[in-house]
């Protein structure tokens, strides 16, 4: 979770009294079976727009109903030890683990406890006027403490959850407690700001990166080719998209990459004369002087190029701007030619920008804005004629509307082959899915070892990389349940990957939905090779990375790093006596400075090692028949990938939030705040409801307040 | 015939011909590169100072996850010091090498065993933790110090180059985002300077550079100008933190406008090439799994910038930080780069380690090699150039930036005094290495970042 909210929030006064909060622990609710009342009733997004009582109630409801009082059990189990960074539950989860509620609830802390944990292990440093690093932890005694300087809070939460602090050479708390102490401060601050009412961020102000340039450039002129391809390529930030505002900055080479990209996309597309008609829509004649012409094709091309219409100024511009160029040589089609390629390098087409709000309420984003996010959401490119006809009639905040549009704009068509065809939204499902998954690296930062690699190529990297996006987008088209991810009796292969996987049936090249069976093993992502690869290393598996890989990507509860000055583990590899991975690391669990987050990490890896570093079954390693049985901190065992698979299944609800989570912050485009992780909550609850349904996930977040609205300046 | 693989290169280059041969496929032949081979010279030749009216140059090369410490620091130091295994490549070149011990980056001593390290390498600041949003590194890259100076003699103020594109996502478990480890050069706090990564694409930017269009110059600067007034309209309904992201591309746009205005000025002003390149000897488009030609085209793109002058600073990124890549196309390793470093004092993997050092090390001395084959006035480009080379971390098991391997190889027009094994006091600054360098450069700095002084011993 991104820190922007502390940030924003510290100097902003809590509205809402907070002692109610305070006065009972937020994590022992004794009442809260009894007092359950549906979360589907309760709807905090709209907290901004009602009056500040509604809030109030909401927030009372809130607070006694769906607040994250329940039930750590969820997160605890998995990520008990190493801290979770989004231990809010909700009703469901309480349905799911009812019985573990209790002995859950005594791990929480009150406020009491937390204030002793200050005093034990953290005052004798941060006190007076001298206080360590300007923090003066003396007068801490409440929660109102915390929502009244959220942003140091959240710091010290990071870095007592690090284990950075307290410093190593003084007392050190166990790691429960340590845990218990930083979900403590979170949910403090949860409550504190989602009681304020949510709070949409600024009016977006970004370049198009790398793919959605592309995809952009693609739809404006309406021909298939890649124009970003010269293009440096973008880093990630936020949630881990390469769209977040945050990190697509500009170097001094853009300028010219741009040029470049703009002159030979337009060159290529006026190649072709039916192209070159739709592009340039006039040409002088008798009756329409050059200028006429010229000011006849801006009129349209404007408009598209920066997806708003263009006002009469800067169609005069533009065409001062061909007048200068056809004075020269008299050339027309040379002259609108380079006039468009001006277009394409002005930052009205390669930035997405918002108007500032005039008001410092927040504001609904403009009909054109919410069209173009809503096309950068679900396309990665620009909005169509039917969203830019709607967004000149004013209709693109209906409900309705959104709701057909989203339902339109999901759209994936299978042919009679049963194949899918092209779909923008594969642009989204393969942006979304790619990095979410971290299977962008297949190919990239991993390529496999040619020990363990001898039938791969370019057709099973292929069938491998797609695999999870077209299932995705499966998903998202068919409206399908989203606890396919965690199991489904069906996925995509090519001819290639269905040798691989041993599926029987007819493949070819594009891949193919195939039924599963059990004896398969296969369903759900964690029996998809590009996964099981990419939580490798290239030239074996690698249960740590694969439990982290399950921790941090599906349920949000990322360990923390290796405590510094690890001691070395002495690996000793005794040829004459093979000893098989989980021996060599048992290691780990038997250090207790290691054994805190590796025993979260480890059994979850080990209960894939039937899957190999490309994740063909298999049922020996190294000489060595494998145990894929492992037991979790919580005390729960298993054994293999299906029971492994069970296990998440009980978990859902977190699955769920970090999907929403990821989501949301992909469809923002930025950083979550701690706001935002109101909105999450909500939206996870109304997917419960909704039974999972893909296109829910979507349009709740179409229809959230951070989607539709941004902040005032 | 492939230049690569010609008998007097195949002497000099301790590549075997065969572990070439199979890491480029056979296939692939560069005829590109025999054109721009001016007679090769040989070290004794090279030797001597350059005349004055030579450009210096400063490269700094990056590689990930440190090194086999006990195979990398030579055991004697002055001018007497024998090579040690990991550095044996370099042996053609040892005169023209300074190798520089127990230099360390304060500032990257904090935070991660790996973004800090990268990101801070030539900053020598400590970065702010940050999945994106306050991204800071807190200063500014020597390099971009030195382009400040140089920057505007040539077409391109500096280069930034890479293999590896940014890597995929934000690290969750320590809290950055992976920006910070695939980048080392930052021309402000802010803003890490995007790489180029396809050799071929480097090519054109400095063909352009070299052979400007005069006719497009002046529509260009119409065209540039529309867009530099479009940015403005915007730039005054933004925030204030927004104007910054539109003032970066203001800037972007106004050097591309400055270059067509150096074109068009004419006379005193105008850049010349110091050797004009040939269109034809644009490198073939790549194989995008063709790591081991990819890194020598790279720096042979870096080996032409600077001896047709385009640019005279230039930065080069072996791996990103945290590298996984795949070595297994060197005889004898089979592990990922990281993984590798990770050795845990396992004999086998130690040894793995070192062949990935050595292979990186060779690539060094091939660079230095064909920058000392490049013959300009008296001396040679190498005699002009300061090329650093380095890791982050020194040892990839305990990430510390104590002690880091550092080479730097040329002699800075004479002011470098190379040939030597130079050990410091224990946690020497290594921005007093980069004091020293940029002294050389020209630029009149004393000191930089955290530095204390110029490095002892450095300067002749």
């Amino acid at each position: 979770m991104g820190n922007r909210g502390g940030v924003e929030l510290t100097d902003e006064p809590i509205r809402f009294e907070y002692s109610s909060r305070a006065s009972s622990s937020i994590m022992t609710s004794p009442s809260y079976n009894e007092e359950r009342i549906p979360c589907g009733n309760f709807d905090c997004q709209p907290g901004l727009l009602l009056p500040t009582s509604t809030v109030f109630m909401a927030s009372r409801f809130a607070q006694s109903v769906c607040a994250p009082v329940v039930v750590f059990s969820l997160a605890v189990i998995f990520a008990d030890l190493c801290g979770s960074e989004r231990p809010f539950a909700s009703a469901e989860d309480a349905r799911a683990v009812d019985s573990g509620t209790d002995d859950a609830g005594s791990k929480g802390l009150t406020a009491e406890g937390a204030v002793e944990f200050v005093q034990s292990y953290c005052i004798d440093c941060h006190v007076g006027e001298d206080a360590e690093s300007g923090l003066d932890l003396e007068g801490f005694a409440s929660a109102e403490d915390v929502a009244s300087s959220i942003e140091a809070w959240n710091r010290i939460a990071t870095r007592v959850h690090e284990g950075q602090m307290p410093p190593s050479d003084s007392e050190m708390p166990s790691q429960q407690s340590r845990s218990a102490f930083v979900r403590w401060i979170r949910d403090t601050i949860y409550q504190a700001v989602c009681d304020d009412g949510v709070q949409p961020g600024g009016p977006m102000l970004r370049r198009l990166n790398r793919t959605e340039y592309a995809n952009t450039v693609r739809d404006l002129l309406g021909i298939p080719i890649n124009a970003g391809h010269a293009l440096p390529d973008d880093g990630a930030g936020g949630e881990g998209f390469d769209n977040a505002a945050e990190t697509l900055f500009i170097s001094p080479i853009y300028a010219e990459k741009y040029l470049d990209a703009a002159r030979s996309a337009i060159g290529h597309a006026l190649k072709d004369p039916d192209d070159r008609e739709r592009i340039i829509t006039a040409t002088p004649n008798d009756k329409r002087s050059p200028e006429q012409a010229a000011r006849e094709v801006l009129a349209g091309f404007l408009p598209r190029a920066f997806r708003r219409p263009a006002s009469t100024e800067e169609i005069d511009e533009y065409t001062q701007l061909f007048n200068q160029v056809y004075e020269e040589d008299q050339s027309y089609i040379s002259a609108i030619e380079f006039t468009l390629v001006a277009a394409m390098v002005s930052p009205k087409f390669l930035f997405l920008f918002e108007q500032a709000a005039e008001t410092d309420e927040p504001t609904l984003v403009s009909q054109y804005e919410i069209a173009s996010r809503l096309s950068y959401f679900l396309w990665a490119s620009m909005p169509d004629d039917e969203l830019m006809r709607l967004a000149a009639q004013g209709k693109l905040h209906d409900d309705d509307v959104l709701e057909q549009q989203v339902a339109r704009m999901l759209r994936s068509d299978v042919d009679r082959r049963g194949l899918r065809r092209g779909a923008k939204v594969r642009e989204f499902a393969t942006s979304f899915v790619e990095q979410w998954l971290g299977t962008r690296a297949l190919g990239r930062e991993f390529k496999p070892d040619k020990s363990v690699a001898l039938k791969y190529d370019s057709e099973l990297e292929g069938g491998m990389k797609y695999e999870p996006i077209f299932f995705f987008e499966d998903l998202l088209a068919d409206n399908r349940s989203l606890l396919n991810l965690i199991d489904s009796d069906f996925t995509y292969v090519n001819r290639t990957l269905a040798r691989h996987y041993m599926v029987k049936g007819e493949f070819r090249e594009q891949p193919k939905k195939v039924e599963l069976s059990e004896k398969d093993h296969r369903g759900g992502l964690l029996g998809m090779s590009a996964v099981l690869a990419v939580s490798s290393f290239p030239h074996r598996t690698s249960p740590v990375l694969r439990g982290k890989w399950v921790l941090e990507t599906l349920l949000g509860t990322p360990p923390p790093p290796a405590p510094p000055n690890v001691p070395a583990l002495e690996e000793t590899v005794d040829a004459a006596q093979p000893s098989s991975l989980r021996e060599r690391l048992e290691k780990h669990r038997s250090d207790p400075v290691c054994a805190s987050c590796h025993q979260a990490m480890d059994p979850l890896g080990f209960g894939l090692e039937n899957y190999d570093v490309l994740g063909r079954w298999r049922t020996v390693a190294d000489g060595v028949a494998i145990d894929a049985s492992g037991q979790l901190p919580s005390g729960e065992t298993f054994n293999g990938p299906d029971e492994l698979k069970g296990l998440l299944m009980d978990r859902k609800e977190q699955f769920m939030r970090n999907l929403t989570s990821k989501m949301l912050g992909y469809a923002l485009a930025r950083g979550l705040t701690n706001e935002d992780a109101c909105v999450v909550e909500s939206i996870t609850r109304k997917l419960a409801e909704d039974d999972y349904k893909a296109q829910t996930l979507i349009l709740e977040i179409v229809k959230s307040v951070p989607f539709r609205y941004k902040q005032g300046s | 015939m492939n230049v690569y693989l010609d008998d007097e290169t195949n002497r000099q280059m301790p590549l075997s011909r065969r572990t070439l041969l199979r890491g480029a496929g056979a296939a692939l032949a560069l005829p590109w590169l025999e054109a721009m081979m001016p007679g090769k010279v040989s070290a004794a030749e090279s030797e001597g100072k350059a005349p004055e009216d030579s450009p210096l140059r400063m490269a700094a090369l990056f590689v990930p996850n440190g090194v086999r410490q006990d195979m990398w620091t030579p055991e004697k130091t002055g001018r007497d010091f024998d090579l040690s295994p990991t550095l044996e490549p370099l042996a053609d070149v040892k005169d023209q090498l300074l190798v520089l011990t127990k230099l360390w980056n304060q500032a990257s001593n904090f935070g991660d065993g790996h973004y800090v390290k990268c990101s801070g390498f030539l900053t020598c600041t400590t970065i702010n933790k940050s999945l994106g949003i306050d991204l800071n590194c807190n200063g500014r890259s020597m390099d971009q110090v030195a382009a400040d100076y140089a920057g505007k003699l040539t077409p391109l103020p500096s280069l930034e180059l890479g293999i590896d594109p940014v890597t995929t996502g934000v690290d969750t478990n320590v809290g950055y985002t992976r920006v910070y480890g695939s980048h080392i050069a930052w021309s402000g706090p802010t803003s890490p300077l995007a790489r180029e990564l396809n050799p071929h694409l480097v090519f054109d930017r400095l063909f352009r550079a070299g052979n400007p269009n005069k006719g497009a110059a002046q529509r260009d600067r119409l065209l540039l100008d529309r867009v530099l007034e479009d940015a403005d309209q915007l730039k005054h309904r933004l925030g204030a933190a927004d104007r910054q992201r539109m003032e970066e591309y203001l800037q972007s746009v106004r050097s591309v406008e400055k270059r067509l205005q150096n074109q068009d000025a004419g006379g005193a002003t105008q850049w010349q090439p110091l050797v004009k390149l040939d269109r034809q000897s644009r490198p073939p488009e790549q194989r995008p799994d063709a790591y081991v030609e990819q890194v020598r085209l790279m720096l042979d793109m870096i080996a032409l910038a600077f001896q047709t002058d385009t640019t005279r600073v230039c930065t080069f990124m072996f791996g990103n930080a945290v590298s996984g890549r795949n070595f297994s196309f060197l005889d004898g390793v089979s592990g990922g780069h990281h993984d590798t470093s990770h050795h845990q004092n396992n004999e086998d993997k130690l040894r793995q380690y070192q062949l990935i050092n050595r292979w990186h090390v060779e690539q060094y001395a091939y660079l230095l090699e064909k920058l000392r084959s490049m013959k300009e006035r008296e001396g040679t480009v190498l005699d002009n150039s300061m090329i650093l080379y380095g890791s982050g971390l020194r040892d990839g098991n305990s990430h510390n930036p104590h002690n880091l391997p550092i080479l730097l190889g040329g002699s800075g027009g004479g002011r470098i005094a190379t040939g030597q094994h130079l050990s410091f006091g224990r946690d020497t600054p290594l921005a007093n290495l980069y004091a020293a360098m940029l002294n050389a450069f020209g630029t009149g700095h004393e000191r930089f970042a955290d530095s204390t002084g110029i490095l002892p011993g450095v300067l002749s």
